[in-house]
């Protein structure tokens, strides 16, 4: 049986009347990088938070390391967490915050000065002990928490959008440079966030959460190439909904958009023949063609025709926005591989395909 | 002349200054001078001095007659300063712990007592502590409870009772400001790192109301060390404090350089025990105080 450091049994969290977490189940391998991601107010915070121990799931249980949690304190738990606005003890020095956790445990004092030295080289804060956190850029109280909670050498370490509060610059470092760290450290990681970039970067698995549940687990290629509902295809990068009718289940699936039959590799649950269903495509998986080019079109495997409404050109590539009919279109970001190439102008009559196995149909529920 | 003033910003501030200068001068420095002379002259028979120079009234002040009713000021005060302080932080804490709306509301509950005078809120305390005629031994004695009246006024006990129900404000104010202020996940973090209750209140709470628990104790302290109403009400005229001499000694006895050398004193004393007291807190790790 695979060992999970953490798992959750249908997890239950309502405050009042509201339901903040509703029936997770999430099963954490060891010394995985694993993301919470979501809006806020999804339920991803007080799901890390109820790990943590500073909030007492409704119904559910807890297991960190086999151990059923139940009502322990977070000081009785394996695992150490690094806040949203780092939470450093403003009248103790970086060496006293980080040596805090082991004096607690009753660590004696030359270990806890071996260990802290460590823990700050690690974060590459040595020469630093010294300093009040007020003393310190926001880069470096980060890695002043990091290095408190990471001394511990917990089982699992709990990130509540630690890179929240630091600029785009930093942030991007600081995402390798976690990485990194995690991979040093072999400890798993369990990983809150709203940036959806930030958790494809990092993560080796994702759970994508929205009103309290887990509506999606997977590595971030699964998160992005194959969403299994409209909330993480729509949360996740960009995509094309396009409204239709279902016209065949089974592989390849077929649908109506705009009058013209389409194909689709995947068809989510519970969706029937001659229902409304919405078919989800990237717009960097469909290709463009002229509107002469009949044969080739089709040998994509499926394509649509219409007319370019607009183009947008992003140096890299170029968007387009592709009418199918009065109500329908389709976004397609085409790479600019060759130099001086315009491809369509806008009035052009073009196939929009591409390879079946890229689209989804989904329910046309959320 | 107008131009100059319009241009120099020092010249702007020192003319908005001026009233408060010269208030603390003619009110506060002054009459502070006059007590310090004073305090080296020998008394006029009908109140006065007579412009003599001695040290006769600093030898006095050390007499054990005044001397121990000084020991037993600082007592009282400080006794006070550390009954407020037990009582005022868990008050403190609390209001600051609750939701928005109601910490307004208690914070309104605890001032509205204030809001009568201070004299007639001690005569308050008299009819309910007074030994023979007093409410509470009164309902005690006919209720069976006790035989004898218990020893409620008269004493120390009245004395600090009194000055603590006064100062308690005083003391939860400016603690409750410093608790209020304290970041909530500064106290997760620890429970995190494995602090229990008493670590997180003993490394983390206590350390960060520091600057709160010293203004209070400020503020409790010196006033309680200079209290003459309270002594001169709950004492029952039996038990005295330095205050009390002090003013006696100016109304009753016009002997106005002994008076002026016991105030001397009192001053010397406040200023010293604050700066020893802002050493130790310093010491104790208070948040850059």
């Amino acid at each position: 049986m695979e060992r999970f450091d953490v798992e959750l049994r249908k997890v239950t969290k309502r405050f009042g009347e509201v339901t903040a977490v509703r029936d997770v189940t999430l099963q954490i391998r060891s010394g995985e990088f694993f993301s919470l991601l979501g809006p806020s107010g999804c339920g991803k915070t007080t799901t890390l938070r109820m790990i943590a121990g500073f909030e007492i799931p409704t119904s559910g249980q807890i297991l960190i390391g086999g151990q059923v949690q139940g009502h322990l304190p977070p000081h009785k738990r394996p695992v150490n967490t690094v806040f949203q606005h780092y939470a450093l003890f403003p009248h103790m020095t970086v060496y006293q915050n980080v040596a805090f956790g082991l004096e607690m445990q009753k660590v004696d004092k030359a270990e806890i000065a071996a260990r802290v030295g460590q823990a700050l080289e690690l974060v590459h804060l040595t020469g630093m002990e010294n300093r009040k956190p007020k003393q310190l850029s926001g880069g470096q109280q980060q890695r002043v928490a990091l290095a408190r909670a990471l001394v511990n050498r917990p089982k699992v370490l709990l990130l509540d959008e630690p890179l929240g509060a630091l600029d785009l610059k930093l942030r991007k470092n600081m995402q390798i440079e976690l990485k990194n760290l995690q991979a040093e450290v072999g400890i798993t990681f369990i990983y809150v966030t709203h940036d959806q970039e930030e958790a494809l970067t990092m993560s080796d698995r994702i759970a994508v959460m929205n009103r309290g549940r887990v509506l999606q687990v997977g590595s971030p290629e699964v998160i992005y190439e194959q969403p299994e509902n409209r909330f993480v295809a729509d949360f996740i990068g960009e995509t094309n909904f396009v409204t239709g009718v279902l016209q065949r289940a089974g592989l390849p699936v077929e649908i109506e958009v705009a009058g013209q039959l389409v194909q689709a590799g995947w068809l989510a649950e519970g969706v029937r023949t001659g229902e409304t269903a919405v078919l989800s495509i990237r717009p960097e998986k469909i290709h463009l063609l002229p509107g002469s080019a009949n044969g080739e079109a089709h040998q994509f495997g499926t394509a649509v025709s219409g007319q370019v409404e607009r183009t947008i050109y992003l140096g890299t590539d170029t968007r387009y926005l592709i009418r199918l009919d009065a109500e329908t279109r389709l976004v397609v970001r085409m790479q600019n591989t060759q130099v001086g190439h315009s491809h369509f102008a806008i009035g052009d009559t073009v196939w929009a395909c591409w390879n079946p196995a890229h689209a989804r149909v989904l329910s046309a529920e959320e | 002349m107008q131009a100059i003033i319009r241009r120099s910003p020092a010249i702007r501030a020192w003319i908005l200054l001026a009233p408060a200068v010269a208030w603390l001068f003619i009110f506060f420095l002054a009459p502070l001078v006059i007590v310090l002379i004073y305090s080296f002259l020998e008394r006029g028979t009908y109140g006065g001095v007579v412009w003599q120079p001695t040290l006769e009234n600093y030898r006095r002040v050390f007499d054990a007659l005044y001397f121990n009713t000084f020991t037993r000021s600082v007592y009282i005060a400080v006794a006070t300063t550390v009954i407020c302080l037990i009582l005022g932080f868990p008050m403190a804490y609390f209001i600051a712990t609750r939701p928005q709306k109601i910490r307004n509301s208690l914070l309104l509950a605890l001032m509205i007592p204030f809001w009568t005078n201070f004299l007639i809120r001690t005569y308050a305390w008299l009819t309910l502590l007074r030994t023979n005629t007093g409410l509470i031994n009164v309902t005690l004695l006919s209720l069976g409870i006790i035989d004898e009246p218990l020893p409620l006024f008269g004493n120390d006990f009245a004395i600090i009772l009194g000055l603590v129900y006064g100062w308690l404000p005083d003391m939860v104010l400016p603690v409750y400001a410093a608790l209020e202020r304290l970041d909530r996940s500064l106290l997760e973090a620890a429970q995190d790192l494995y602090a229990g209750r008493w670590q997180v209140f003993r490394r983390v709470i206590w350390p960060l109301s520091l600057p709160g628990v010293v203004a209070g104790s400020m503020l409790v302290f010196i006033p309680s060390l200079g209290a003459f109403v309270t002594p001169a009400i709950l004492g029952g005229g039996k038990s005295l404090m330095i205050g009390n001499i002090i003013s006696n000694q100016f109304l009753a006895a016009h002997d106005w350089p002994f008076g002026s050398a016991l105030s001397m004193l009192m001053m010397v004393f406040m200023l010293v025990a604050t700066l020893i007291y802002f050493r130790a807190v310093n010491r104790e790790g208070g948040a850059g105080l």
